[in-house]
């Protein structure tokens, strides 16, 4: 539906302006992002403090964590509740293939991504084959199933059971040692770019004719299949792809917070992410990243008081129940709104 | 030794049953699985907590079941009639949220630190029968368990309203067309499916506990049971549910360091040889 409506209103821009006026508005639009991003990359390092930083680092990273979730959510219909096993999981996967295997820190990180994404293609052969509500059930289940594993009596000279596991390396990955990740300000340029680059790449599936199949696919499966597309292979693609991601951003999580414990792979952090997707809505790559960093902010406000779970449960009943295309889909809505009405009172 | 396996496992089971069989109710009239039904186990755990201190075991499994029926209404009349036309998978989200609120509200009263029931004095002790030494209180709920279970079969076989909520199961169409009322029925399983957990939840006290982390774990075993059993199927929930009970059990005996992901095991097994589970469930959509 949204990617029905998308195409109306590129069609009627398209129309409306000569191809030259369209070619130099996309112009100026790449313009303004790249100011953006270079702007946001240093100067928050000059305006916030440790505080803010701290707060706004967790929060893109939430954010990345959410965009995995909201990938599939628009594109394939499937709402996954076990994007934390996968973060947490690489961060531990990361510190054993270090302190165990002795890999270099940049070896680890491959090593370990492969290995996330083995299982996500072996999970997802599974269980893509059946229908939403039962891959829902499905996710969370093998999510619970990863943070038992970790606590296993057998594997706690690797995990260290529920103390979790300091993580920090030797040398330095990227140019950068061990103690420039932990550094909120010198950490925050790398998130931000990573957030804008899994952004893009999100975007750009989004557009491609894998994110057109997906879609078709969540509208009717049935129909897919009879006019002879495969459907099993886009979405079991999507869901390794979800799953790179948040193994992506649990890598930048462990570099940054040097710890990973039982904590980063439980419901708890898989909820708070898709409530971070529901608040920015699930339909842009802007959208779950902003809803990272609000929820971030807001967690703060009510962590104070020990409420964060209860945040988590209010925020998805308000804003499924209210506001079903989230903050951004919203505004959005209101722009429209508003230019339609100027419109109106003009023509 | 296998005695007592089966006898731990059909405990187990009961509760499981009682709470995955509510589970597909639901999912027959709604078309929606209740992600909160581990919350309402859990609140039905604790008010039979409070209840039991007060006026003893026997008052709290009479009263805990009625309270939560009144809660299922609820659930009915402000969230699941009110949504009908949202897609189910958010409906499901939402049961999820109130079931996270259900859950902290409890913890906010009655803190973090788990809780225990004492059984009733009458089935304090153990008995001895065939060589076999084994506690009063989980022959007890063993048969509560298997009794609420020959119920409810005999409901949905033998009586009228039995009839319609299968009729609406099946085809919900075509049973709104015959003239029955979807809605009505839907409150009665609603309240019947909360009630359900409401027994569970007491009866959970003496032989588990009472704790903060109960209505993840509960929701969680559920859900891999309704997988399993065929989503929507009640007869595959508790052939799947006493299956379930008796891996968790004999996994825990034969191979203590990896019970843990026992039922994850037999999920994937099941799901490898039939994706759509054992039994004849709705299709999921």
């Amino acid at each position: 539906m949204n990617g029905q409506a998308a195409t109306r209103v590129a069609y009627r821009r398209g129309a409306a302006l000569v191809p030259s006026a369209r070619g130099s508005r996309r112009i100026l639009a790449g313009a303004a992002a790249l100011l953006l991003f270079t702007i946001g990359a240093f100067a928050p390092q000059y305006l916030a403090n440790d505080f803010l930083l701290r707060l706004a680092d967790g929060g893109l990273l939430l954010g990345i964590l959410a965009l995995s979730i909201a990938f599939l959510m628009s594109q394939a219909g499937l709402v996954s509740l076990g994007a934390a096993s996968v973060y947490g999981g690489v961060g531990y996967l990361f510190a054993i293939a270090m302190s165990q295997w002795y890999l270099s820190p940049l070896a680890a990180i491959v090593a370990s991504m492969v290995v996330v994404t083995v299982y996500a293609a072996i999970l997802g052969a599974l269980i893509i084959r059946t229908t939403p509500l039962a891959f829902m059930m499905l996710t969370l289940a093998a999510g619970e199933m990863i943070s038992h594993a970790v606590l296993l009596e057998g594997l706690r000279d690797y995990t260290s059971g529920a103390d979790g596991l300091v993580v920090s390396f030797g040398g330095t990955l990227f140019g950068l040692e061990a103690g420039d990740f932990a550094n909120s300000a010198r950490f925050w340029p790398i998130v931000w770019t990573a957030a804008w680059a899994i952004g893009s790449a999100v975007w750009a599936v989004r557009r491609s004719r894998l994110g057109a199949v997906l879609r078709a696919t969540r509208q009717n499966e049935e129909r897919m299949r009879f006019s002879g597309f495969d459907t099993y292979g886009p979405r079991l693609a999507a869901f390794v792809l979800a799953n790179v991601i948040a193994g992506a951003c649990g890598l930048l999580h462990v570099l940054n917070s040097g710890f990973v414990s039982p904590e980063s792979l439980g419901l708890g952090l898989s909820t708070n992410a898709l409530v971070s997707a529901l608040i920015g809505g699930t339909a842009t790559s802007a959208g779950p990243l902003l809803g990272g960093v609000i929820f971030a902010f807001a967690q703060d406000q009510f962590g104070a008081h020990g409420l964060t779970q209860l945040l988590t449960g209010l925020a998805i009943v308000v804003f499924i129940v209210l506001f079903p295309s989230g903050v951004v889909g919203a505004w959005r809505d209101f722009a429209q709104w508003i230019w339609r009405n100027r419109n109106r009172e003009a023509g | 030794m296998i005695p007592l396996l089966i006898a731990n496992s059909l405990a187990l089971a009961s509760l499981l049953i009682m709470m995955s069989s509510g589970l597909a109710l639901i999912y027959g009239l709604r078309d929606v699985i209740n992600f909160g039904h581990g919350a309402l186990y859990m609140l039905g755990a604790y008010l039979g907590y409070s209840i039991a201190h007060v006026a003893g075991f026997w008052v709290a499994l009479v009263a805990s079941p009625i309270l939560l029926a009144l809660v299922g209404a609820a659930l009915e009349n402000l969230v699941l009639r009110p949504l009908q036309r949202r897609s189910h998978i958010e409906v499901a989200l939402v049961t999820l949220g109130l079931g996270i609120i259900l859950g902290q509200v409890l913890i906010f009263f009655y803190g973090g630190e788990a809780r225990t029931v004492d059984a009733p004095l009458s089935l304090a002790g153990s008995v001895t029968a065939f060589g076999l030494t084994y506690p009063i209180y989980r022959l007890f709920l063993i048969g509560v368990g298997l009794s609420s279970c020959a119920l409810l079969a005999i409901w949905l076989n033998f009586s009228t309203s039995g009839l319609h909520v299968r009729a609406v199961s099946q085809e919900p169409s075509v049973a709104r067309m015959m003239g029955i009322d979807a809605d009505r029925l839907s409150l009665l399983v609603t309240s019947l499916s909360a009630a359900l957990a409401g027994v569970a939840g007491v009866l959970a006290g003496p032989y588990l506990s009472v704790d903060p982390g109960m209505d993840v774990t509960m929701i969680v075993s559920c859900l891999i049971i309704v997988v399993i059993g065929g989503t929507g199927s009640i007869p595959g929930a508790i052939v799947a549910a006493l299956l379930y009970g008796f891996v968790q059990v004999a996994g825990s005996v034969f191979l203590p360091d990896l019970a843990a992901l026992a039922p994850y095991a037999l999920l994937m097994a099941v799901l490898l040889v039939a994706p759509r589970g054992i039994g004849r469930g709705r299709v999921l959509d």
